[in-house]
């Protein structure tokens, strides 16, 4: 040891401390207009960008948080679960060799015919059939009937699941009036569809509504590549319901049809920023097709991602 | 959540929604930190704009992505600490270059035998510590960051930034030993 003195770690810190204040010291005024001129554009930039929710904070204790998702993310999460869902049926239904019947509709001239398949299960009875009908609400709503039949599944209607579609052989609904049709786990499937085409519609139309708004403004990669990735997102959960029976509605098909198409093209121009070429034959694409029109007009009035 | 938080979100959003005034506001409100942790640990005022532009913009042109899981300024920290460590890499690099140019062209000046004073000295030592500990001691003991938010800015644990301050300090002493006896005598 050597007869240096040593520091006493705790107030020599604080000496340290306190002269350390003095190091590179701000002085003089943040320029902060000069800053501003070099920032304002990136500024700009973000009101025009892709904007994903900001969460909210819960205001009051006790109130619900609400869950915001990045658009992309959202997406993914749909696409996740068509591919199960279509991978289900496709796996687990189709072996059991459905007959195909022509289904009258109900009444109206808006309903339209749609194919159906009565896949006939060996435990299902004209009882069971006709006990299903009848089943309330809350036994329709079960989440593990989403996709599974149950032993008295008759029926599965074929398109998007309008009430339009309906099977011959139910029977009008008391309680809301409206026509009761299928089984409990056709009512889910076509729930399932239903929600599923209507969230990407509403994607679809968030993403070509702020693609217009960007379209005559200089963007940079980040927010360019962003876009891509959500258009590749909403891009995929549409060539999903393609291949559902969400698409075997004649209007729907041709709407995902022409959405898919644009979509693509967003996708496929979103590496670097936009030309003005390449704006322009999105927007023709879009103008042509009237796709906003149509995508806002196949949604219902405030239906929102959430 | 108070007040100026939930504030920040609306201003947020507004910026989201092309409203630039609102950008602007945001950019007040935060500026000036900014700028003096960059100025604190670059120690060159063109150098302190630079980084504070390059976080802003760089902040803003992340927005969307913001979830609102942080406070925007401990998230917007984060950016600037991070574009102001990259940055001072770049500089060193150039830095060491230009210096050995000024080696291989300058004739050795005279030693100084005159002792600095102390502040120097301090300065001189926070300059040569390990980029690690120099910036955890910046955050920590001079701008008053917690080990939590230190953390996070640099993605490191709480524990790893009180490991390397602890280091800082250490070497701080080492460097002041023989400042030791006056301090003690005081």
């Amino acid at each position: 040891m050597t007869d240096t003195p040593q520091w006493n770690d705790e107030p020599m810190d604080a000496r340290l401390r306190a002269l350390a204040k003095q190091y590179n010291r701000p002085s003089g005024e943040v320029p902060r207009e000069a800053m501003w001129l070099a920032i304002a554009p990136a500024v700009r930039a973000a009101g025009t960008g892709v904007a994903a929710p900001i969460a909210t904070p819960d205001i009051a204790p006790g109130v619900r948080k609400r869950r915001h998702i990045v658009p992309y993310a959202w997406t993914a999460a749909l696409a996740a679960g068509l591919v199960l869902g279509v991978m289900l049926e496709r796996e687990v239904l189709a072996p059991r060799a459905p007959v195909s019947v022509a289904v009258q509709h109900a009444s109206g001239d808006t309903q339209h015919v749609a194919a159906t398949s009565i896949v006939p299960d060996a435990g299902a009875t004209n009882e069971g059939a006709s006990s299903s009908v009848t089943t309330a609400p809350s036994a329709i709503n079960s989440g593990g009937a989403a996709i599974r039949r149950t032993p008295a599944a008759g029926q599965r209607v074929a398109t998007l699941g309008t009430p339009s579609a309906v099977d011959h052989s139910t029977k009008p609904d008391s309680r809301d009036g409206s026509t009761a049709y299928g089984t409990e786990s056709d009512t889910d499937a076509q729930r399932l569809y239903r929600l599923a085409a209507r969230q990407t519609l509403v994607q679809a139309e968030a993403l070509l509504t702020s693609y217009r708004a960007n379209g005559g403004q200089p963007r940079d990669a980040e927010s360019v590549q962003q876009a891509g990735r959500w258009a590749r997102d909403v891009l995929t959960s549409t060539r999903l319901l393609l291949d559902s029976p969400a698409a075997k509605d004649p209007q729907f098909r041709a709407l995902f049809t022409d959405l898919e198409l644009v979509l693509a093209q967003i996708v496929q121009l979103s590496g670097a920023p936009l030309q003005a070429g390449e704006r322009e034959l999105i927007e023709r694409a879009m103008h042509d097709r009237d796709l906003l029109p149509r995508l806002r007009s196949a949604l219902p009035a405030g239906a929102t991602a959430d | 959540m108070d007040g100026q938080q939930l504030d920040e979100r609306e201003l947020i959003a507004r910026v989201l929604a092309g409203d630039e005034a609102a950008g602007r506001r945001l950019y007040d409100a935060h500026v000036d930190r900014v700028f003096w942790l960059a100025y604190r640990m670059c120690g060159r005022h063109e150098l302190a704009q630079d980084f504070t532009q390059d976080a802003f913009i760089r902040a803003f042109s992340r927005l969307p992505d913001y979830r609102g899981e942080a406070a925007f300024g401990s998230w917007l920290h984060t950016i600037a600490v991070s574009v102001i460590l990259n940055g001072l890499q770049k500089v060193k690099r150039f830095d060491q270059r230009e210096a050995l140019l000024d080696e291989a062209v300058m004739v050795p000046s005279a030693t100084r035998h005159a002792e600095p004073d102390l502040k120097e000295r301090l300065a001189k030592a926070i300059d040569a510590l390990p980029e690690g500990c120099r910036t955890v001691f910046l955050l920590h003991d001079v701008e008053g960051y917690t080990h939590e938010e230190i953390g996070e800015a640099l993605e490191i644990t709480a524990g790893t930034s009180k490991a390397q301050l602890s280091r800082a300090r250490a070497k701080l002493r080492d460097s002041l030993a023989d400042f030791a006896g006056e301090w003690v005598h005081d």
